[in-house]
């Protein structure tokens, strides 16, 4: 692939996350100009899959925008890191999912975005089994 | 990966969920017409209601009229007749005669100012005398209207409520969109979690803020027990879902009556209407299963007593044992009574038009059980238990479309009778040291 894209690297690859962890890792920007970047947003989210419509509750929320002044540099990896909370704990239900992931969000000019998403895993509840019959 | 505009985003199972922009669009048509509707009717009331009284109070000439006649003028109305008091008076303006029937401003009016009531028109019509002189005020801009009475209806001011409510609706989701339009969900998430934590109301420190997604439960643990810390409240006591059900079957049965009545003259009268009697028919057959439905409840609810539960500790958590109290009355022999644990997920979405929801129970473990007993003799049944929830379970979850529901299910078989069922809930938080599956 080599169009622009955002990856995400999580400093303890793969582990699962407890409630009360420091989750940390870094995002990097590849094929994307510094002039072409007007914002980014670094968000720690938990969303919902499954039947029913979409949740989305962010954790971590931060937004860096050329116009107010702050330095994006594609070029440089950025950081970031946050202490996970209680709940809500990664859930693989029948009809209700709720993941976790790291989400980085680039806005570029002419109203494009690219985004870049990274899983993992808070908490070890087993996946939902079948329902009773 | 670029964005790109779609029609319909993620495919969920055999269906997809619409598009976010396209619902943003929708809506800010919607509440355009909110707002423009609201505009317009504004800028109809202040033409019809408020200019024509701001003119005749202050712009109108004083002038000597003579009244020449007076009557009670009648209209038929949609409620029956409506009267307006008429006065015939006589004036000149710079030399010229008018001969005009009039009142007050909204003879003018497009509704020629009638209302209910003659005898307060009579009364108004009494305080004239023919062939006696009085004061008048005249439209310098057209003397032809004219009026004896000067005064503001501050009461129509009421129907101002309408059109502003359509504004403020209007514009407030306008605004709304406004603040959120090229934002991220993120963003959006964000920006309302803030504004969340703002609200004047939110408890700081709550167990709500501690553990996100979790609903805070409050009716579930305000009620202590007499045998164990606390008493579950059932979801549905059986009184409620006999009422709800009885009004339900009377209301439903009551139009199908009315139906059916007419559906019958019809048909005396030799004029059937089929279309109505098929329809009729139909809704006849609803009606009877809500009556069995409705007396099913009613055998459960004077047959069955109430069921009481009662818990050592909540919220429960992941692994935890929990001593459970258990009582049951009522009058009928029991063949089968058993107590379960069960996990619910509910999720809700939008199909089209409709918001439909699905529940799947994910989890039905036994707690208790016990066969072939009277609940009410000699003395009302009560029993202990414990119970352990499952390791690693996950804790309750509540978001604006997707649930994780626990709860106790009481469940009862009686011979003859229709089974019964009633249901806990329980509050399920991750465990204390937030450790699951280590």
């Amino acid at each position: 692939m080599t169009g622009p894209r955002i990856v995400i690297r999580l400093d303890e690859n793969g582990r699962i996350y407890q409630p009360g962890d420091r989750l940390a890792g870094e995002y990097r920007m590849l094929a994307i100009d510094r002039d072409e970047i007007k914002a980014l947003e670094i968000s720690v989210l938990w969303f919902t899959e499954g039947k029913g419509d979409e949740d989305l509750a962010v954790h971590d929320f931060r937004r860096l925008s050329a116009e107010d002044g702050d330095w994006i540099d594609p070029r440089r990896p950025g950081r970031f890191s946050t202490t996970l909370p209680n709940s809500p704990l990664s859930y693989d239900g029948r009809i209700v999912k709720v993941r976790w992931c790291v989400r980085v969000r680039a806005f570029l000019k002419r109203g494009r975005e690219v985004v870049g998403q990274r899983l993992f895993r808070l908490g070890d509840v087993p996946a939902a089994k079948a329902p009773p019959t | 990966m670029a964005r790109t505009f779609r029609y319909f985003e993620k495919k969920r199972g055999h269906r997809r969920t619409g598009s976010k922009t396209l619902a943003i669009v929708g809506e800010t048509v919607f509440f355009t017409f909110f707002l423009v509707g609201g505009v317009a009717g504004l800028f109809v009331l202040y033409f019809m209601l408020v200019v024509p009284q701001l003119q005749a109070n202050t712009e109108f000439v004083a002038h000597r009229c003579l009244v020449l006649d007076k009557r009670i003028g009648e209209k038929e109305g949609d409620d029956g007749m409506l009267y307006r008091p008429e006065i015939q008076i006589e004036y000149s303006i710079q030399g010229e005669r008018f001969v005009v029937w009039t009142y007050d401003i909204w003879i003018f009016d497009a509704t020629g100012g009638y209302s209910a009531g003659r005898e307060e028109n009579q009364r108004i019509l009494d305080r004239f005398e023919v062939g006696r002189e009085y004061v008048c005020w005249y439209d310098p801009q057209d003397p032809s209207r004219v009026v004896l009475v000067r005064a503001y209806r501050w009461w129509l001011g009421l129907l101002f409520i309408l059109p502003v409510s359509f504004i403020l609706i209007g514009a407030g989701r306008l605004v709304y969109l406004l603040l959120l339009a090229g934002k991220s969900a993120e963003r959006r998430s964000a920006f309302t979690q803030k504004a969340a934590r703002l609200a004047p109301f939110e408890e700081k420190g709550s167990g709500a803020a501690d553990f996100p997604a979790i609903p805070a439960g409050v009716n579930l643990t305000d009620s202590p027990g007499t045998a164990l810390a606390f008493r579950l409240p059932a979801a549905a006591t059986p009184s409620v879902a006999l009422g709800t059900t009885l009004a339900a079957a009377v209301i439903w049965n009551g139009i199908v009556a009315w139906l059916l009545v007419v559906s019958v003259r019809g048909h005396m009268r030799g004029q059937p209407d089929w279309p109505l009697t098929v329809f009729s028919l139909i809704f006849a057959a609803v009606g009877l299963v809500l009556v069995a439905w409705a007396a099913r409840h009613a055998m459960v609810a004077t047959g069955v007593g109430p069921t009481l539960l009662e818990i050592s500790d909540q919220p429960l958590r992941p692994g935890g044992r929990y001593q459970l109290f258990v009582s049951q009355t009522g009058r009928l022999r029991l063949r089968c009574f058993e107590v379960l644990l069960a996990c619910e997920e509910e999720a809700t979405y939008r199909h089209g038009t409709d918001t439909r929801k699905e529940l799947c129970r994910v989890l039905e473990q036994p707690v208790f059980r016990r066969d072939d007993f009277d609940p009410g003799r000699p003395a009302p049944f009560a029993a202990s238990c414990e119970v352990q929830m499952p390791e690693r379970a996950m804790h309750s979850f509540q978001s604006a479309h997707n649930e994780v529901n626990w709860r106790f299910i009481v469940r009862g078989k009686i011979a003859g009778w229709p089974d019964y069922e009633r249901s806990f809930p329980v509050l399920v938080y991750p465990s204390e040291d937030g450790k699951e599956g280590r």
